[in-house]
């Protein structure tokens, strides 16, 4: 401990504290703006600067670490004239009109809809005004002019990128997002650029931020103090009145989220405690406010889809249901809470029905438990987007072993987990069982791999000495068999699945759909593609489905219900109704429970589904003079219920093209395609159309497929390309 | 690697300078040149070429020194070569027209040690230049080179170094002036076994150019000097840090280095004392903040250079993290003499508070341009009359800048003043790296303080808004200034944006960018208020206040200024008087150089406005 004197009152201090830190726990205000309790102190914004006795230039108590003896003082007249005078500084940068108008208060009662112009020239027109750290110290120091003469930048509001908008005219470049998106979030897109009165924040390059391994985390956006950077979704309303926690559902990870409501409207989900990804932080808000939401339920009537009340709706199909006893199948979504799932599964049960999801393969022997994994350690990550689909499971393993982890990608295709992995490995597809083998076990093994010696050496070099844990989507990659040396670490991105594997039987949407004696559907947020007719479909999920139903039931997503979810290593987490469910939407549950009384059937004692089997190895069928092109397809995680995100929201389909078929430029010379022409794939069991994607890290004579249910039946098999005349 | 044979046979040696200065003065092409005559007159067993460091007189450039006679020449091009050859090294008689003739004398000077500029000189960092060839090793040894760091190494310790350099007073050369000794205590006793050291030579200022000089004249001195401190805290690793501007300093170094561990100087087992130390030369990239310590490591690390709010102090937590002891090229330079002839005497030289001696660059309006190495404490006057030649044309002297972007203006009534770091810091001005540029009757100070003032906020960083803002701020108003928009609150404005940013500011930089604005208005104030509030420039420098007027009760109608004119904007008839159309002049001052001297009718003029 260390004694110190602050502002003529005796401390302790514990050693390593920074004068900053201290004034903080101690109640002791000084004025911040670059300094961010997560990130490493910058001293930039000279706002927080002491006098400390001995020194002629009074010095930042961010980076001021405290020492014996010091005496500090953090608030003479010397210094806040210095603070004046740098804040007035800065605001000779931003526009700043408004800040020092004398007749702020006036006009707040008469301009409201100026915001939604396209040019901030004031706090009236930003969309952060009343939510800025500028503007709450301007108040605190005081600021009634500025002697400075004003020079805006003239920057073009940056509106090409999918998410948030970034409008550098108002940066006032405080370095906090950088400094997040490099130590926090790992991503590394943004850097100061340029020197002097120059400097400004971008990209390598300049380039948008989609080619730039931006994950539009929206981290920056969170700690940027002005309004620089805006979620564009939220830029036109008010700050939130009401801030709700919940657990996301988009994938098995289940963040912790704010959602933030503004007049019972939700405008944005903001993490909570920790890091989110893209989809809780952008995907949320926009879905449930969606215009193609459809919150009434309809039946068909006269071949149109009409709107009814929720009696009429749950009658009816309970009729329909009842009718159809024992030649029924439910597809459910794993999206729901445990509470629907339940209900779905005593629904089921009832109506002697057959219940499938579209987890297909059941318990995987391996670790769950993510604080299991220890020591030196070195991470395969086999056939999986780990900075895609699981960051931040991804973040925590990262700053868990700092830079002791190795990481070493093992992946036919396009993995962006390349851009920070030690060592990226591009095996031939379906091999690469063979190759971890080859990598991890001393004896000589016949290499089917593709991957040349030097590398292999490589691998083994970096690899010796640690514990290996492989780190795998379960939908893209099954280990061969329990290996000594590299530990399964299974991850589902579906949220409760280990729920669904325990009492779920082991039905795939793809095995029910081919049953023919099913005649009737009811499905609970699941659209797969149909091949053939049946004489009633029942949808109950948030948009309509590509094919036509007969009655939907509007469901209200998760933010709207009250419910538990099970995450990824099997912790049970709440979710928390943040808003009335929109229009005449009702929960899952709700609609279950009535439509079960609408029957009233009674409730048997749901039986014990019968042990899952361990998943199967895929074999791989090698391509054909016929089918020449190997498909690879990997799961589309990026979804909630029944639709990809793609397919409804337009940001994600621009940031993930993952309804495209993926190929390399020769292979998509040789048919003469595009990026974005369409083009007919069949292989031996299937046959569908995608427009064309063209990257460079799709190898030779491959094609990648991003899969999502709704697509319908497509089997992992060799394919050939069509052209559409 | 070259050896040369030492050969006691040649009677003469022509030593040609081969600094940076004369080498654009085509040095290189005399020296080839010298050397085939010398053959053509079949001299070659007598007489040896030598190229050498810079002499320091760059004024006078390309300078060839016969030796052992210790002749001058001066502005050798190469016409002059074979009279020279035939004329004093056949039959022994020097070449007057080649030697040195200060103005306004009109006999030459012909011995080196003769000329005023040398005489009031003292070499101790300088010693070697211009007596030997930089890039052959023995020749700095038969001077006595590496033998402080055989003392060093062999027979004090650690402790007894630091006690003699402290004991010395050295003081840190590169601007602030800190004791080099203290410095290397602190470093000294930091725990940990990994320290790093570091050579500054970035040198950014405009017109320094000293250690430039000693880097290509005496590169030896720097890595003897960076051996003993090595020993002295315990480092094992050392970088020179040096701009990219200086290619042939880095070349030479890079010999230098090569050499010494060749030569078991440097390297593994140093002299077989079992002391190991490297060194390696890492590049700038064009950046005025790098010169700042925390910003230089942050260069030599690879990532952005942008300084870091000290403390913890390089000292403490340097490159990666280490504890690393930073100093200048001259520092490093003055560290041999130190050990090898004892701290009293180097403490004998210079003032109380500032010993031993400071290189300074001598530029500007001065008759003697070139680099020169003085006793600290020596006078202002001294240096630019004695040393400097006095001013050319006669004109008024009216400041000189010490200490380049970061320092201030000396005026005349205080051109007593000893120059040393303490004296200097309390005129407002500080020694920085030494340069010293002279100022004339015909400098706008004003002008001064914005030209200065823009390189600072160009070079700045941009971390802190202080400086990236503030420095920004004064330019505009100081260009408003200077183009006639001054208005009178602008000093007021100008003198607390100036204090503030001193204050306010993250690294040296920032806060000592105001430092010109500070001094011109100190002693200069006048001549602001006669640009705001009479819209005048007393020293008829700024464009926008000025104007070119032909007198009619000189002008001759001769034509010339007409037809030179590249605006069109003088009118007239031959023989009759001429007039210059002010609205398509640009100011260009064509027609004043052109006027005949006997006319001497174009003038610029700036009258008051009010």
């Amino acid at each position: 401990m260390i004694n110190i004197t602050i502002n003529g009152k005796r401390m302790r201090a514990k050693n390593g504290e920074t004068i900053l830190e201290i004034a903080e726990r101690s109640g002791i205000r000084i004025p911040t703006l670059c300094y961010h309790k997560d990130l490493t102190p910058f001293g930039g914004c000279r706002l927080c600067i002491v006098e400390v006795k001995g020194r002629k230039i009074p010095l930042t108590a961010c980076t001021l670490i405290a020492e014996e003896g010091m005496v500090i003082k953090t608030a003479t007249p010397r210094l806040q004239k210095l603070r004046r005078f740098t804040l007035q500084l800065i605001l000779s940068e931003h526009p700043n009109a408004c800040l020092v108008c004398e007749r702020e208060s006036d006009c707040a009662n008469f301009q409201e809809c100026i915001k939604k112009s396209a040019v901030t020239f004031g706090c009236k027109s930003c969309p952060q005004n009343d939510n800025c750290e500028l503007q709450d110290l301007v108040h605190e120091l005081d600021i009634r002019s500025i002697p400075f003469q004003f020079r805006y930048r003239d920057l073009e509001v940056e509106r090409h990128d999918p998410f948030f908008d970034r409008d550098y005219n108002l940066c006032i470049l405080c370095g906090r997002c950088i400094r997040m998106c490099d130590e926090i979030r790992q991503a590394n897109t943004l850097q100061f650029h340029h020197r002097g009165p120059d400097t400004m924040v971008g990209t390598a390059f300049d380039l948008p931020h989609l080619e730039s391994g931006c994950q539009f985390c929206g981290a920056c956006v969170d700690v940027c103090p002005t309004g620089a950077l805006r979620d564009r979704f939220s830029r036109y309303d008010k700050p939130p009145d009401k801030s709700i926690k919940t657990s996301c559902m988009l994938c098995s990870i289940g963040c912790a989220l704010n959602i933030n409501i503004t007049g019972g409207k939700m405008t944005c989900s903001t993490p909570r405690n920790d890091q989110i990804c893209v989809r809780g932080r952008f995907g949320i808000a926009p879905l449930v406010n969606h215009p193609k939401r459809i919150t009434k339920p309809m039946i068909r009537k006269g071949g149109q889809l009409v709107e009814v009340d929720w009696e009429e709706a749950l009658e009816f199909a309970g009729k329909k249901l009842k009718e159809n006893r024992n030649r029924t199948g439910m597809l459910i979504s794993p999206q729901l809470t445990t509470g629907a799932i339940d209900g779905a599964r005593s629904c089921a049960h009832s109506l002697g029905a057959r219940i499938a999801t579209p987890i297909s393969l059941h318990s995987l022997p391996g670790i769950y438990k993510l604080s299991q994994i220890q020591g030196q350690v070195a991470f395969f990550i086999v056939n999986t987007d780990m900075v895609g689909d699981f960051a931040v499971l991804l973040l925590k393993l990262r700053k868990k072993f700092k830079d002791k982890a190795v990481f070493i990608v093992i992946d036919a295709t396009r993995n962006s987990s390349a851009r920070f992995a030690d060592l990226v490995l591009n095996p031939r597809p379906g091999t690469e069982n063979n190759l971890i083998r080859i990598l991890t076990d001393p004896r000589k093994i016949l290499n089917k791999s593709g991957i040349p010696a030097a590398a292999i050496e490589t691998a083994r070099s970096l690899l010796k000495g640690r514990k290996i844990y492989a780190l795998f989507n379960a939908e893209n990659f099954i280990p061969a068999g329990p290996s000594k040396s590299v530990k399964p670490v299974p991850l589902h991105s579906h949220v409760n699945a280990e729920k669904i594997m325990k009492n779920v039987p082991n039905d795939t949407y793809g095995t029910l759909l081919k049953d023919k004696k099913i005649e009737c559907l009811y499905l609970i947020g699941a659209a797969p593609k149909l091949n053939r007719k049946y004489n009633t479909l029942i949808v109950q999920d948030l948009f309509l489905p590509d094919f036509d139903c007969d009655v939907f039931l509007p469901a209200a997503a998760f933010v709207e219900t009250d419910g538990s979810i099970i995450d990824l290593e099997g912790k049970k987490k709440q979710v928390r109704k943040a808003l009335e469910p929109a229009g005449k939407s009702r929960s899952d549950e709700w609609i279950l429970a009535n439509l079960v009384r609408v029957m009233n059937s009674k409730l048997k004692r749901s039986v014990r589904a019968k042990k899952s089997k361990n998943g199967q190895q895929k074999k791989l069928v090698r391509p054909s003079a016929k089918y020449p092109l190997q498909l690879v397809i990997r799961e589309n995680t990026y979804g909630y219920r029944s639709k990809p995100l793609s397919a409804i929201l337009k940001g994600f389909d621009r940031m993930r093209h993952d309804r495209y078929l993926w190929l390399n430029e020769k292979t998509a010379k040789k048919c003469g395609l595009q990026d974005g022409t369409y083009v007919n794939v069949v292989s031996r069991h299937a046959g569908f159309k995608l427009p064309v994607k063209i990257d460079p890290d799709i190898p030779d004579k491959t094609a990648l497929l991003y899969y999502h249910p709704s697509m319908g039946y497509i089997p992992e098999e060799p394919v050939r390309l069509e052209c559409i005349k | 690697m070259r050896k040369k044979k030492i050969n006691r046979e040649f009677r003469q040696h022509l030593l040609v300078c081969a600094g940076t200065g004369c080498v654009a003065n085509h040095s290189f092409e005399i020296k080839e040149e010298l050397e085939k005559e010398i053959v053509r007159k079949d001299l070659q067993d007598e007489i040896q070429v030598v190229t050498t460091g810079c002499q320091g007189f760059c004024e006078r450039g390309p300078i060839v020194i016969v030796q052992p006679d210790g002749i001058f020449y001066q502005r050798i091009k190469k016409k002059d070569i074979p009279h020279l050859v035939e004329e004093h090294l056949l039959k022994g008689r020097p070449v007057n027209d080649l030697m040195y003739v200060p103005a306004p004398e009109e006999r030459p000077v012909p011995k080196m040690m003769d000329i005023d500029f040398f005489k009031h000189q003292r070499l101790i960092i300088l010693r070697n230049r211009g007596r030997l060839d930089p890039e052959n090793i023995e020749e700095y040894i038969g001077f006595d080179g590496y033998k402080a760091m055989e003392l060093a190494l062999t027979k004090m310790s650690s402790e007894e170094i630091i006690r003699e350099v402290k004991r010395a007073g050295l003081r840190g050369r590169g601007g602030a002036g800190f004791p080099t000794g203290k410095k290397w205590a602190l470093c000294r006793k930091e725990p940990g076994r990994i320290k790093y050291l570091i050579c500054n030579g970035d040198e950014g200022d405009p017109g320094a150019f000293m250690d430039r000089s000693v880097l290509e004249a005496d590169p030896h001195s720097v890595i003897e000097g960076m051996v003993i401190g090595a020993k002295a805290i315990g480092a094992h690793q050392g970088f020179v840090y040096v701009r990219s501007e200086y290619p042939l300093a880095v070349k030479r170094l890079k010999i230098a280095l090569e050499q010494a561990e060749a030569y078991g100087l440097l390297g593994e087992n140093i002299l077989g004392t079992g002391f190991n130390f490297h060194i390696d030369v890492v590049q700038g990239a064009g950046a005025f903040v790098c010169g700042e310590e925390t910003a230089l490591i942050a260069s030599i690390e690879g990532r952005v250079g942008r300084p870091k709010q000290r403390p913890p102090y390089p000292s403490q937590a340097g490159l990666w993290g280490k504890p690393t002891n930073i100093n200048n090229v001259e520092t490093w330079a003055n560290v041999p003499m130190i050990i090898l002839r004892g701290a009293k005497w180097f403490s004998s030289i210079g003032t109380e508070t500032s010993r031993g001696t400071k290189i300074f660059s001598l530029v500007g309006k001065i008759n003697n341009t070139g680099l020169v190495e003085v006793p600290m404490g020596i006078t202002m006057r001294e240096i630019i009359y004695d040393i400097g030649g006095g001013i050319p044309q006669g004109k008024e002297f009216k400041a000189v800048q010490t200490g380049g972007p970061s320092g201030g203006c000396i005026p005349k009534k205080m051109l007593d003043l000893p120059i040393d770091y303490e004296s200097l810091t309390q005129a407002g001005s500080m020694m920085g790296s030494g340069g010293m540029i002279v100022m004339d009757e015909d400098t706008c100070m004003v002008d001064v303080a914005r030209y200065f003032l823009n390189f600072t906020q160009e070079e700045s960083c941009g971390k802190c808004p202080p400086c990236r803002m503030g420095t920004k701020h004064m330019v505009y108003i100081l260009d408003r200034i200077t183009q006639g928009s001054g208005m009178p609150e602008d000093i007021k404005l100008l003198e607390s944006i100036a204090e503030n940013v001193e204050l306010a500011s993250l690294c040296g930089l920032g806060q000592t960018a105001p430092n010109p604005v500070l001094t011109t208005l100190r002693y200069f104030r006048d001549e602001y208020l006669a640009h705001i509030n009479e819209k005048r420039c007393p020293a008829l420098v700024c464009k926008t206040l000025i104007s070119y007027v032909i007198d009619p009760q000189l002008c001759g109608g001769c034509t010339v200024c007409a037809k030179k004119c590249p605006s069109n904007a003088i009118s007239g008839e031959p023989k009759k008087i001429y007039t210059i159309d002010q609205a398509k002049c640009t100011k260009c001052g064509i027609c004043i150089t052109v006027c005949p001297p006997k006319f001497n009718a174009v003038k610029k003029v700036s009258p008051a406005v009010k």
